[in-house]
Parts: C-alpha cells; sequence; structure tokens
C-alpha cells in the first residue's frame, strides 16, 4: 500500500506548515507562502514514504491496552492511552516514515538557505502527518469492507500523555521497523529518519467522540505550536 | 575443494528460513532467537539437519541477530553465542554425513542503527561490533562469512571490512532491496556492487524483502554490473498477513521454478529466506542441480559511487569539480584552519548544482592535521551531497583515512610513476577498491615526448597489476603544461590522452585549466582545449563547473557527438545561461537602502548595498552598528510582538549575513578582521540528533557578532567543557528536544559546575519550560530564537562575555 508522493502533496495542511513555523493562526505573506510552495515541492521531490502496520484485537481496561496476537499480548500501560481507545476493539500499529532524504534536504537547506531549513522542517512535519492520514484511511477502508462501520480514534503515540517513550521499544521490535522500512531507534528512543511516527490507532464502531484534538491533551499549555 | 574455487563455478545451493521454523518450534515474541543455541542446541542442530538433507551446502549458523548491543541485555556474550551457533552447524554436518560439498557460515545481520554523520553511531563503533562477531565466528571454525539482510552501504562497508582485516574467509554479501531496487538508505544495485567489488567481496546478491518473482525483475540490474558470482535468497513471496500474523505463501514446487529462472538468467549461488523452509530447499535441490551456470565475466567498467549511485566512465564525458581545493584561494585556506565546514560544503553543493559529476577534495594545509581534515570533510560532505568524491592528497595517512570512511567505491588522486608513490598507494588503493588517478611523470620528472609519457603510463599499469588492481581501476592523466612555455605542449598531452585511451584501452582525466597558466583570458584558451581534450579520448575533465564557458562547451560537445538525447541537456543549460544576466542585475531600479534589504529580507540586495556604502567609503563598524543591528532589531522585534514570524526573522537574518560577508571581505582585503562580541559555544545535548533550533539560535547570533563555536548535534558533555575551558568562553547555548535527551542537558550543566568553570548556561528545546530550565540549573531559559539574542546582548552589554 503505497501511497505516492503526489498524493501527500494534495493532503498536505498548509496551515499545519504555518502553525509549525510559529504563525498560529495568522497567514504568511506571499514571499513566504511563494517560498512555502517551493521547498514543499522540492521535499515532494525526493521523499521514499515508507510504512508497515499490523491490526490486532484489543482488550481496554481503566490503565492498560492489551493486543492479542495468536500467541501473545502486547501490554501498553497508560491512562491517557487507554482512555484514547476505549471502545475501540481494533487497534492499528502503525510506523511510517518519508525516508532518510527528507533529513538530507533539511541538512542542504542548513547550509544554503536557513529560512528553506525551518520551512523544510514544518513541511516534513506536515507530509508525514498526511502521509498518516492517507494509510489510516486506506487502513480503515480495508477493514471496514468486513461488515461494520468503523471510525478512527485520533494517531497516539509513544510520548503523548503518560504513555512512556519505551513503548517504542515495544513497537520497533513488533513491527520490525528497521527491517522493513529502515527506520531505526536511537538509544534515547529518538526515531531516525526524524520525519516519522509511531502510533497506535483505535477503530470503533462509536462514531462519537472520536476527534480528539491531540494538543487538548498535552500538560505543554504554554507550546508555542499548540493548536488553537 | 575450496569454496573459493567453488563459487561461481559450479551451482551451490544454501540453506533457507530460520525464524519461522524457531517460532513454529515455540520461540516466544520478544525472546532472541540466537539464545536457543544454547537454551535449545537440538533444535537448532536439527533444523541445520534438515536442510543439508535437503541438499543445501552452505548453511548459516543461527548467529544472525549477534552483536554487542543485542548481547547488553542478554545473560550471554557474543562470543558464547556465535561459537556455539558455529558449533551446532558443524555437528548437524557430521551427523548427516555426506559427500556434497558443505560450508558454514558465520551469518551477520545488521546492527539496527543508523550510522553516522546522520546516525547514531560512528563507523569504528559499527566496525568493532562486527569485528568481535569475526573474530569469534573466525576461532569457532566458520569456512565463510555471510553479511546479509542489510541495507545500508556505510554499514556494510564497516562490515566487509572487519571480516577482511580480522579472518582470511571468504566474505559473500547479500542485501534487502525493495521492489524499485533501492536500499533503505537509498542506495542501489550499481552503487552497492560498485562498493563491494571494490572491497574484494567474493560473492554478491539479493536476500529478504522479496520473493522469487520480484527478484527476477531485480536480477538484471545486478547482471549488467556483477563481475562476481550472484547469490539469490528471496523469501517465499512477499509476506502477507492472516488473522494478525505475517505468512508466506509461495509453495515450494512454485518456488524452485522461479529460482531456476533465477540461476537461467545468472545467478550461482541460490537458496531461501523467510517463509523458506527444508521443503523449498528440497524442491529447488531436485529441480535445479544439474543445471548448468553461466560463467563469470568481468564487466569491464570504470566505475566510482557514492551512497546512492554508480557514475560510469564512458564516451560521454564527465566533469570532475576542482573546487574543494585551497590552491591558491587565502579564503579557503582559513576556513581550513577554522574548520569551518559549511565553506567546504557550499563550494561542494554550488558544484553539484552546476552539473559535476564527482566533486574533487583536497584540504592539503602544511598546518592543519590533513587526515583527521580529510575524514570529517569525506563524511560531512557525503551527508549532504549525493556525488562520489575524489579523495585528493599527498598525504598517505589522509588518503588511508579518506578511502576508510569514504561510503561507495570512491576516487582517488594520485599515483604516478615513482616507485616511491606506487609502494604507498597502490596498497591502499587496492584495499578499499579506488578507482585511481595515475600522473605520467616518475623519477625523472615528466617526460617530454608522447612516447615518454607512455613509458610512464605502461609502467604504472605493469605495477598496478602486480597489486592485483586491474586497469579498469585506472585513470591516466597525460598531464598539462601550459602552453605559455612550449608551443607542444597542448599537442603533446592530446596525442598521449588519445593513445592512452584508444590503444591502451584506459580511460583519462585531466586537469585542464593548466594550460593556459601565464596567459591573460584564461577561459578562452580552456575552453577550446577542453574541447580539443574531450575530442583526443578525455574521459573526465577535473574543471570548475561554475565556468559558464566550460560547461557550455562540455553541453555543445555531448550534443554533438550525440550523447544528449534530443540535445535536452544543452538546451537546459542554454536557458539557464541566458536566464541568469536578468537575475544577478535584481530591481536596482527600486533602491532600498541596506537596513530596508534586511528588514525586507532580500540577500542580494543587502550584499550589493553594502559593497556601495563600503565603496562610499563609509567605516564598516559603523555600518554594522548603525544599520544593520538596527535593521535585525527591528525585525526581532517583530517577531517577539509577534507582528513578524520566524521565516521572516530568518530572510532577514541570511540578509544580514550577506551583508556581513561583503564588510568581511573589505576588511580582509585592508587586512583587517570583523570585531567579536565574544565567543559563545553552542551544541545540541548528548543523544540527541535534531539540530534545526540549535542551527536558527546560531544563525541569529552570528548576525549579533557572536563568535559561534557551534559543535553540532549528539555533543558529549565532556567535549563541551573542554571547549568552553580551553577557548575561555563565558557563554553555553544547550537545545535538547526530547524529555529523554533533558536529561543529558542536565548532566552537561552539572559536568560544567561541577568544574567551576565561570560560564552561563542558556537552554532552549520543544520540550523545556521555564521550570524545567530552573531545575536542571540552566541560567537562562529562552523560549524561541531571539530569546537568545537578547540574552547574549545582556551579558555582553554587562560585560560577562
Amino acid at each position: 500500500m503505497e501511497s505516492n508522493n503526489q498524493e501527500i502533496g494534495n493532503k498536505v495542511n498548509l496551515r499545519e506548515i504555518y502553525r509549525y513555523l510559529g504563525y498560529g493562526t495568522n497567514t504568511p505573506d506571499n514571499k513566504v507562502q511563494n517560498l512555502i510552495t517551493e521547498v514543499l515541492d522540492a521535499l515532494l521531490c525526493v521523499i521514499k514514504p515508507k510504512n508497515i502496520y499490523k491490526v490486532f484485537q484489543s482488550n481496554i481496561s481503566k490503565n492498560q491496552v492489551l493486543l492479542k496476537e495468536i500467541d501473545r499480548t502486547l501490554v501498553f500501560e497508560s491512562r491517557n492511552l487507554a482512555e484514547n481507545l476505549a471502545q475501540c476493539s481494533t487497534v492499528v500499529l502503525l510506523a511510517a516514515t518519508l525516508g532518510i532524504e527528507a533529513d538530507k534536504l533539511l541538512q542542504r537547506y542548513e547550509i544554503m538557505h536557513m529560512t528553506k531549513a525551518a520551512i523544510v522542517q514544518a513541511c516534513g512535519a506536515a507530509c508525514i502527518e498526511a502521509y498518516c492520514n492517507i494509510l489510516q484511511e486506506q487502513i480503515l477502508q480495508e477493514l471496514s469492507k468486513k461488515g461494520t462501520r468503523l471510525y478512527l480514534r485520533p494517531r497516539f503515540s509513544p510520548g503523548y500523555g503518560d504513555l512512556s517513550l519505551e513503548y517504542q521499544r515495544i513497537i520497533f521490535q513488533e513491527l520490525e521497523c528497521t527491517k522493513r522500512i529502515g527506520l531505526t531507534l536511537t538509544d534515547s528512543l529518538l526515531m531516525y529518519p526524524t520525519k516519522s511516527v509511531s502510533a497506535l490507532i483505535g477503530l470503533t464502531a462509536n462514531p462519537q467522540s472520536c476527534h480528539i484534538g491531540k494538543c487538548s491533551q498535552c500538560n505543554n499549555t504554554t507550546c508555542a505550536f499548540r493548536a488553537i | 575443494m575450496k569454496l573459493k574455487e567453488q563459487l561461481g563455478k559450479q551451482l551451490l545451493f544454501f540453506d533457507g528460513g530460520m525464524g519461522t521454523l524457531l517460532q513454529e518450534r515455540g520461540l516466544m515474541a520478544g525472546e532472541i532467537p540466537e539464545t536457543w543455541n544454547i537454551l535449545h542446541p537440538e533444535i537448532i542442530r536439527q533444523i541445520h539437519k534438515e536442510y543439508l538433507l535437503a541438499g543445501s551446502n552452505i548453511i548459516s549458523a543461527n548467529t544472525f541477530g549477534v552483536n554487542a548491543f543485542k548481547c547488553k541485555d542478554l545473560e550471554y556474550s557474543v562470543k558464547e553465542l556465535v561459537t556455539a551457533g558455529i558449533r551446532l552447524v558443524k555437528e548437524a554436518m557430521e551427523e548427516v554425513h555426506s559427500n556434497q560439498p558443505m560450508y558454514t557460515a558465520l551469518d551477520i545481520g545488521s546492527i539496527g542503527k543508523l550510522l553516522k554523520p546522520l546516525g547514531e553511531i560512528s563507523f569504528d563503533e559499527a566496525y568493532k561490533t562486527f569485528q568481535e562477531i569475526v573474530i569469534a565466528g573466525d576461532q569457532a571454525g566458520a569456512n565463510l562469512i555471510l553479511i546479509e539482510t542489510v541495507s545500508d552501504s556505510y554499514e556494510i562497508k564497516a562490515a566487509v571490512l572487519a571480516a577482511k582485516e580480522n579472518s582470511d574467509l571468504p566474505v559473500i554479501v547479500t542485501m534487502i532491496f525493495d521492489e524499485n531496487g533501492k536500499l533503505l538508505t537509498g542506495g542501489d544495485v550499481a552503487s552497492v556492487t560498485a562498493m563491494l567489488e571494490g572491497l574484494g567481496v567474493d560473492a554478491i546478491g539479493f536476500n529478504c524483502g522479496l520473493g522469487p518473482e520480484q527478484m527476477k525483475k531485480l536480477l538484471p540490474q545486478l547482471t549488467t554490473c556483477c563481475s562476481l558470482p550472484i547469490v539469490m535468497n528471496p523469501n517465499a513471496g512477499l509476506p502477507v498477513v492472516v488473522n494478525g500474523q505475517t505468512t508466506f505463501q509461495v509453495t515450494p514446487e512454485e518456488f524452485a521454478q522461479s529460482v531456476k529462472t533465477l540461476i537461467e538468467m545468472g545467478a550461482s549461488v541460490v537458496g531461501g529466506c523467510c517463509g523458506t523452509t527444508p521443503a523449498h530447499i528440497k524442491c529447488v535441490v531436485e529441480l535445479c542441480k544439474s543445471m548448468k551456470i553461466a560463467s563469470i565475466t568481468d564487466k569491464n567498467l570504470t566505475v566510482v559511487s557514492s551512497y546512492n549511485h554508480a557514475v560510469y566512465f564512458t564516451r560521454k564525458p564527465l566533469i570532475i569539480g576542482e573546487r574543494i581545493n585551497p590552491t591558491g584561494k587565502s579564503k579557503f585556506k582559513q576556513a581550513l584552519r577554522d574548520h569551518d565546514m559549511e565553506y567546504l560544503y557550499k563550494e561542494g553543493l554550488t558544484q553539484e548544482e552546476k552539473g559535476a559529476h564527482i566533486l574533487d577534495v583536497n584540504v592539503g594545509l602544511p598546518e592543519i592535521d590533513e587526515p583527521q581534515m580529510m575524514e570529517d570533510a569525506v563524511t560531512g560532505i557525503q551527508a549532504i551531497i549525493d556525488l562520489p568524491l575524489q579523495i585528493d592528497t599527498s598525504n598517505t595517512e589522509a588518503m588511508e583515512r579518506g578511502l576508510r570512511y569514504y561510503n561507495g567505491k570512491p576516487m582517488l588522486n594520485s599515483v604516478n610513476g615513482k616507485k616511491e608513490s606506487m609502494e604507498s598507494v597502490f596498497p591502499i588503493a587496492k584495499k578499499y577498491g579506488a578507482v585511481v588517478v595515475c600522473l605520467c611523470l616518475d623519477e625523472s620528472g615528466i617526460p617530454e615526448t608522447v612516447e615518454g609519457r607512455l613509458q610512464v603510463a605502461q609502467k604504472i599499469v605493469n605495477t598496478a597489476a602486480k597489486y592485483g588492481i586491474p586497469k579498469k581501476n585506472l585513470v591516466m592523466d597525460a598531464l598539462v603544461l601550459t602552453i605559455s612555455t612550449g608551443k607542444d605542449n597542448a599537442n603533446v598531452t592530446l596525442e598521449v590522452m588519445r593513445k592512452i585511451r584508444y590503444e591502451m584501452k584506459l580511460h583519462t582525466v585531466l586537469g585542464v585549466s593548466n594550460i593556459s597558466f601565464g596567459l591573460p583570458e584564461r577561459s578562452r584558451i580552456n575552453t577550446t582545449f577542453f574541447t580539443m581534450a574531450m575530442n583526443n579520448g578525455l574521459s573526465a575533465g577535473i574543471v570548475n563547473p561554475s565556468s559558464e564557458p566550460m560547461m557550455s562547451a562540455y553541453y555543445s560537445f555531448n550534443a554533438l557527438i550525440g550523447e544528449d538525447e534530443q540535445c535536452s541537456a544543452y538546451i537546459a543549460n542554454a536557458s539557464q545561461v541566458i536566464d541568469n544576466p536578468s537575475e544577478s542585475f535584481p530591481v536596482k531600479s527600486s533602491a532600498l537602502t541596506l537596513d530596508e534589504a534586511i528588514i525586507k529580507g532580500l540577500v542580494e540586495s543587502a550584499s550589493e548595498e553594502t559593497t556601495k556604502l563600503l565603496k562610499q567609503n563609509i567605516d564598516a563598524l559603523s555600518i554594522i552598528n548603525e544599520k544593520l543591528i538596527p535593521a535585525l532589531d527591528v525585525v526581532g522585534k517583530g517577531f517577539e510582538e509577534k507582528k513578524m514570524f520566524l521565516p521572516q526573522l530568518l530572510m532577514s537574518a541570511e540578509a544580514a549575513k550577506a551583508s556581513f560577508e561583503a564588510i568581511k571581505t573589505t576588511l580582509s582585503k585592508q587586512g583587517k578582521s570583523s570585531e567579536s562580541k565574544g565567543k559563545i559555544v553552542i551544541a545540541t545535548v548528548k543523544g540527541d540528533i535534531h539540530d534545526i533550533g540549535k542551527n536558527i539560535v546560531r544563525t541569529l547570533l552570528e548576525n549579533y557578532g557572536f563568535e559561534m563555536i557551534d559543535l553540532g548535534k549528539d555533543v558529549d558533555p565532556e567535549q563541551i567543557l573542554r571547549t568552553v575551558q580551553e577557548q575561555q568562553v563565558k557563554l553555553v547555548g544547550l537545545s535538547a528536544l526530547m524529555t529523554t535527551t533533558v536529561v543529558n542537558m542536565e548532566a552537561t550543566i552539572k559536568l560544567l559546575r561541577e568544574h567551576h568553570v565561570v560560564c552561563k548556561v542558556m537552554v532552549g528545546g520543544a520540550v523545556l519550560t521555564q521550570e524545567y530550565a530552573d531545575m536542571i540549573g540552566a541560567d537562562f531559559y529562552s523560549k524561541d530564537a531571539m530569546g537568545s539574542v537578547r540574552y547574549a546582548m545582556e551579558l555582553y552589554e554587562k560585560g560577562e562575555l
């Protein structure tokens, strides 16, 4: 299920790019907008997005999420995650990356053109989000074929709320991220290539309360990038 | 009979998958398969036996995932697991007692970490990790080393060097490519094949990732460029997830049919990977064992490669960019003394943009540590530029360092016909598989006659052969002497080149511009000579790609010899040349003042206005203090009031930087240098690899006149302490992005305090808050890039910097 770069380009949310650049709800002037278009095009030309995911039957309790395989169970201890996945019988473990090319482009810009470097950083963040959005829609379509209409919960990643970053190790091992999509995890639990996402996505038959803003769950209320 | 003698001469069979078989026998999720070498040796031995009975000749020991990083959390050492793994294969072989050739492979997989400069562990760390495995495997009695399921050419190089420097065993490398023929780190089939042939491995191939049908599509890419035996170990098809379980569904019979085709297409060692079983291998052996394999032929390609693509020497000449070289460039020399790598990178990026195919890298300066600089330059340039490099030095140690840390098959400049030169250069060139530039001179100098130079060329070819270096890895430089000192100098060079290329059948290279030394309007002669040289067999010109006449000659030549389909490259270049003049005179009429240009973020205008002011003899310092800094303050204030935003702040910074450059150039012409407001060390802390925030801060502080010592990312606390102490720095800026790396920020501050260093520490980064900054003992929390500027200025004004 490879989503092509043009599709990512179509799905990219420009407002997100503005927000990552510190504009809040403001819109950049024409000059900056043109620069964003130029950099976004350059980025879309070089990235090689890849993804890997697995679908699990899940068991959610108050503080715990259990993902079940035939021969084993993955355990995630987290109240926030459990709240996010409440009533989800199916959970997808997803890892996606724009690939090493995005980081290379960023490094080049850092040397030649610092403004473009800041912009490609924002564009990369928006592109990986767009890519994940495309992927989760495709996953949803596929899983909905089996009968019940399902709805997506927002992606939830290690490091959000009380879900420890340590769970990155479990996700990486389970999905074989390094071997399958070239995504590596450092000892300090950072992902490299940097424009990457690992997440749990809940699917539920309940259409209610499906869109919990990520920012509203975060404790850092003074964050410069907080979505208003 | 030895394996090396059989490889490529007769069909050999590898074994198949191990992981899936272990899971069937009870391996739990998260359990390390290699621990079973000690916990359940009977099961591992049994699987090996099944493969031997199925007809496998090469059995991979169950050592794929063993490495120091993994063993850290285990009760067993690398040596214990490897030794047990090899022993189990040997025991299985004894029990089977067959007449078929049987070999034990030490199986080495990826470490699972990305290498620096982009990733986390250094090349040397990777090397040491592999070295430990190789030594253990060699001592345990392995017959060959199989490096498999690897997908990063740099890591592969570390593994191959570890294998070859610590054992005499044959080395086979099989890589995991995607369906487009790309490694996960971007390398293609041709680029890694070039590198591996250069490093002297014994066989190359694909494994994992793809099924046999997908490998069929990819194999032609390998057979066209590979002069070594080819190995194909596919999965039993692409993975299919059934009920949450990954399965492989190609049956043994189907698998064998596909493998048969792979052999017909050129594979000479075949087996399986994920999802294949003894039944698959048995079918393969039964169907294919009497097949004849294609004979291995030398493709005779002269090729160099970067981490992601190969560049071939062909009829169509190549451009080797000459600009990364300090000779005659005072600014470049200063950059080397200051370890200002950005200066080198810019030279490289510009040449890439202008159409260079290969970049020459010369960083030789008597007063610097050239080997270290060569290593830094090669790894740094390769982190951002995709072109193959030509390591250019006469310092043997710098040569070796450059070649060792190079990612790909490098070019080396140069060897000559002197005994001493050949004795020192050829062993290194052979070891790293470099394509060597050979200068046609020897102890008696540069021969004046055509015959004399050809004799030297022949001597070099003969000597190289004794070191095992084939002609395809030699590129001859006929040498150019200026026509201002001898009227036949061009004629001799051209004739030598023609003979080398068409009679000796070697490729050629030439530093073209020497021809005009001592003459006025040199580009006229250079361009004409370049065209003549290309027409007389020049394979690669070492030129300045930013020279428009040279590049015009180059594109015209290619179009004229029919090497430019529909003249498209010519047209593209020509239209650029036409466009450019208008660009270099941007809206002059608008007549912006310097401060306006900086506020608006216009780089060219800022630079031009500064030059204009300097020409009016306005003092540099007053330009800085009365125009530049006030303009930056306007933008900074706008940013703080949220009327202007980060991109505008940075565009202004870039415009101001251009203005500074113009001032610096003028000052250095007057023998002066601009004054510094003080030194600031800046770094992204250990464990953290995100450094854009830090780089933005650095850019802004530079513009306010601070001397920035940028230590980069993932910086050890000790290094920060050392720098602060040695350079007596009074302000340190630290950046961290993640909660997991803020701890290293705290550790750095603690270390500085413990050593009673009198310096302030300012911190910033996505997860930091004022509270957190206070908690870890920082002096200042900068919530955005301007915050650090304000703080540094405050210290400066108080005289604390």
